[in-house]
């Protein structure tokens, strides 16, 4: 076991008004901070206020690229808009690269519809991939959002405990395990 | 040492000796630093033991 904490900060990949994302992301924060051992926080991407006239490193946020560089593993809350996630969550994501090398990360979809945001997870997980992330094999889906969370954010269903539980001790393993390979397993020569 | 071992990298932050887990292809959209058969330039992901501190550099 590791002595350190691991660092697995949950991303709210939204910055649209009146968003029912957030709901859930508050929900997985709390979550994780029950689990000992694991320090977290929310990261609100509409709190970067990232420039849109360049793209990628070049407008990278020290605040956001310190804390990809120090967790150990992400959740990433993202909606499903237009079939695809967030376009201002790639941007943000876009902003760091070296920072998640070889680091745990699970996505929770979010939609209004029946489908948890799933067609959003299928097409973040190549850019994931590109990133040096390592995807888990859990997702939570969150579909009929307005139904699982009322207006105060409370939630309604729950089912979402425990298949959230299950997303998350995913996750926390793949983020100790990649954590012990970063700092002690060598790539070959 | 191998002839081909890259040089290690000592942690930034406490000084220890860090291990190089990654080597990231990055595509490049100019001509710029671009390695010919790759395609793009290679960086290297060194982590430390103690601190858990990350570093890069490129090859």
């Amino acid at each position: 076991m590791a002595t350190r904490p691991l660092s697995i900060p949950v991303i709210l990949g939204t910055a649209r008004k009146g968003r029912m994302s957030a709901h859930a992301a508050r929900f997985v924060v709390a979550q994780l901070a029950r689990h000992p051992g694991v320090e977290t926080e929310l990261i609100d991407i509409a709190d970067l206020r990232l420039p849109t006239d360049d793209a990628g490193e070049a407008i990278k946020d020290a605040g956001f690229a310190a804390k990809m560089k120090r967790a150990d593993g992400l959740a990433i809350v993202s909606p499903e808009y237009n079939h695809s996630f967030p376009g201002l969550l790639k941007h943000a994501l876009d902003s760091c690269l070296s920072e998640y090398i070889h680091k745990a990360v699970g996505v929770v979809g979010v939609s209004a519809g029946p489908f948890g945001g799933s067609r959003g997870i299928q097409g973040l997980l190549p850019v994931l991939r590109e990133l040096g992330l390592v995807t888990i094999f859990w997702d939570v889906n969150f579909g009929a959002v307005g139904k699982v969370f009322n207006q105060a954010g409370e939630l309604q269903d729950q089912a979402f405990v425990q298949r959230t539980d299950k997303f998350l001790k995913e996750l926390i393993w793949m983020s100790e395990t990649l954590r012990h390979g970063r700092e002690q397993i060598a790539l070959r020569s | 040492m191998a002839p081909d071992t890259p040089p290690p990298m000592d942690c930034p932050t406490c000084g220890i000796r860090m291990n190089r887990h990654a080597e990231k292809l990055i595509l490049a959209d100019d001509d710029e630093g671009v390695e010919s058969q790759l395609g793009g330039i290679i960086e290297e992901t060194h982590s430390c033991p103690g601190c858990g501190d990350s570093a890069t550099r490129r090859v």
